[in-house]
């Protein structure tokens, strides 16, 4: 036996790439004219700092950082250097900006990932049973829960989960990503971050957790009282089967499409959680470097930000095109 | 007509099936409903809709929707009570035992799975063979219900196929485990005429070949004409009429069966100036309504003091059964 295999749809992911790197430009210049909205620079921030507003300091920095050039010249610099994968450098930071961004970027994605693989298996999972026991009591319990998470505020919970697991109980760390002191190396190391990155990636993951459960249990419910469903049941296959390979294939299709325009909420979210549990990662970094008026360190955050959504889209059509034979893309 | 000696046991025996409404005594689905099928025997249930058809396919199945309770009678299969209230126990018999069809292909297979692997997890669930030998018998099987190219064919999705084609499916898929009963509910109420036609000729080519027995649901008393062996009629969740096709259609005895045919259009009648189509008068009682007596008196035509006070029990002359006090005389010759 042997299935037809689909054609790659090469003609769409042309068009598809065209459209993400127009739209990636776009982002990135009326990012750039907001930004040149808010008041104050990153030379007024330094010289502020150093304790000196010595106009001819700040003037000095400016010419040093090329603040004093036009705005277009400022646009066209920045569009060259995004051209040539260059993102310049920080002079708040003393660092290359990729530098800076790739040091971060490895802590946010795994906390993105964790958070994002517990509200969608969790989501999944709860969902599922939910829908298999509509109305009796695991299914109460589940939507009651998944109605409290979906009530309140993300923020809070972060820090009512510091003050219950990391204060009271002294289950986890209250913040941080590994625990420096202890050069932990190897297997150590894993444990360790892993015991540190428990309560945000659950304070992240709560909220779309409760949203996904419900998308999963109403769309599980629906496809459950279709015909089709009756007919395998005639075939004389087990529920759970019936629930997982039949139902929530169908039902999870949804789902699929809300967690693509979910990526960007997460990398949003990250600001709030690495904050309040000090995760080191691109969220801080984009945090610090609003407050330092480091706009170009910003704006690259920002388009690199902008480019990770459009991709994770990309992956989701795709993945809808998998996941349902009867979508074709074109 | 009647391939089974009459000493032969009924492959399928369901004897004062009574369903109706959880939580709700006075919503009586269906009130009393007896039947036999023998091998190789097709046996039409007719009536009209709501009168308790699909309820009890479903019942055989132990597919009762979840708001629905079996509240007494029995169903035997080969002899031997089938466990119709549990759902475990009664995935064994699905589809291995009594497979079924139902009324509306297009919508009858998971849209995201090639229909050869539908057709597949059929065998795979009941039988422990290799993969292999199974995907060889879904072909098998694809060209025995006359499908074009089956080895392309059982790799194509379910939206690619017409209603004809999807239907030819669904019957590949119930006769997958060669099982002894077949329930066909409407199997060709979605399709179109022409294409009503040869299905029936499918299913009844199939039961020459297999021997299995085919309880065939439907309101098409045309299609029961041609196709059945026997006919049960049913009305408001009882059995009214049950006989041999000819005797039934011939010489009708209760008062529903002559007017469900009198409804019918017949080109013969009309030539021999039968006059027009008549319609029954009123509607089918509520399920819930307690009235006492025969639940067609209230439109029948023949109705007296003793149907509207106790409820006529089954009559049998020969093969031939009827419920009803005052039947419509045997008018022979």
């Amino acid at each position: 036996m042997k299935p037809i295999r689909r054609r790659v749809p090469w003609a769409f992911l042309a068009r598809r790439v065209l459209y993400g790197v127009l739209a990636i430009l776009a982002i990135a210049v009326i990012n750039f004219f907001l930004l040149q909205l808010a008041p104050g620079d990153a030379a007024e921030a330094l010289a502020g700092q150093a304790g000196t507003a010595d106009p001819q300091y700040i003037a000095q920095l400016r010419a040093q950082f090329g603040l004093d050039q036009p705005l277009w010249h400022q646009l066209w610099a920045f569009i060259v250097r995004l051209a040539t994968l260059d993102l310049g450098y920080s002079y708040v930071f003393n660092e290359q900006v990729s530098v800076l961004i790739f040091q971060r970027m490895p802590a946010t994605l795994m906390l993105m990932g964790t958070a994002l693989t517990i509200a969608v298996a969790g989501g999944i999972v709860l969902g599922v049973t939910a829908a298999r026991f509509a109305n009796r009591w695991p299914d109460r319990l589940i939507s009651l829960g998944a109605l409290l998470l979906y009530g309140t505020p993300p923020y809070w919970i972060g820090l009512m989960m510091i003050l219950v697991f990391a204060v009271m109980l002294g289950w986890t760390p209250t913040s941080g990503m590994e625990n420096v002191l202890a050069f932990n190396t190897g297997w150590d190391r894993v444990v360790d971050i892993a015991h540190h990155l428990i309560l945000p990636a659950a304070a992240q993951s709560i909220f779309y957790l409760a949203i996904y459960i419900r998308l999963v249990r109403a769309g599980m419910l629906e496809i459950l009282s279709l015909d089709f469903i009756r007919v395998a049941r005639a075939k004389g296959i087990s529920e759970r089967r019936l629930s997982y390979r039949h139902a929530l294939r169908n039902a999870v299709l949804p789902l699929v499409t809300i967690v693509g325009t979910n990526v960007g909420n997460f990398l949003g979210g990250a600001v709030l959680t690495e904050t309040v549990f000090s995760w080191p990662g691109v969220g801080r970094l984009m945090f610090d470097a609003m407050f330092q008026r480091d706009l170009n360190l910003l704006l690259s955050i920002l388009v690199l930000s902008s480019t990770f959504v459009i991709i994770a889209n990309l992956v989701v059509d795709l993945l809808y095109a998998i996941i349902n034979p009867t979508v074709e893309l074109k | 007509m009647i391939p089974h000696p009459p000493s032969a046991a009924p492959v399928l025996e369901v004897d004062d099936l009574q369903i109706g409404v959880r939580k709700r005594p006075a919503m009586q689905i269906l009130r009393s409903v007896s039947f036999k099928i023998h091998a190789g025997e097709t046996l039409a249930i007719v009536g009209e809709s709501g009168c308790g058809k699909s309820m009890t396919s479903l019942a055989i199945m132990g597919l009762l929707p979840d708001a629905v309770e079996r509240r007494g009678g029995s169903v035997r299969f080969k002899g031997a009570e089938l466990p119709i209230t549990d759902n475990r126990a009664m995935r064994k018999v699905r589809a291995a035992q009594i497979g079924m069809v139902f009324q509306e292909p297009m919508a009858a297979l998971d849209p995201l799975y090639p229909v050869g692997k539908q057709v597949l997890e059929v065998i795979e669930e009941h039988e422990d063979i290799p993969r292999a030998k199974a995907w060889a018998r879904v072909i098998d099987l694809l060209a025995r219900v006359d499908l074009p190219n089956p080895e392309v064919l059982a790799w194509s999705y379910p939206h690619k196929l017409s209603g004809g084609q999807l239907q030819r499916v669904v019957i590949a898929m119930a006769l997958a485990c060669n099982p002894e009963v077949l329930i066909a509910d409407e199997p060709t109420t979605a399709l179109d005429v022409t294409v009503q036609a040869q299905i029936m000729r499918l299913l009844k080519r199939l039961q020459r070949d297999t021997g299995v027995a085919i309880v065939l649901i439907t309101h098409n008393l045309g299609l029961v004409a041609h196709t059945a062996d026997r006919v049960m009629v049913m009305y408001a969740g009882y059995k009214a009429e049950e006989g041999q096709t000819r005797d039934l259609f011939l010489a009708p005895r209760h008062p529903y069966t002559q007017g469900l045919l009198d409804a019918t259009p017949n080109p013969d009648r009309l030539a021999a100036g039968g006059g027009v189509l008549r319609e029954i008068p009123g509607t089918v009682p509520s399920i819930s309504d307690p009235m006492p007596g025969c639940r067609f008196a209230p439109r029948c035509p023949r109705a007296q003091e003793v149907c509207r006070a106790s409820v006529p029990g089954p009559v049998f002359e020969g093969s031939h059964g009827y419920a009803c006090f005052n039947p419509v005389p045997a008018a022979r010759g």
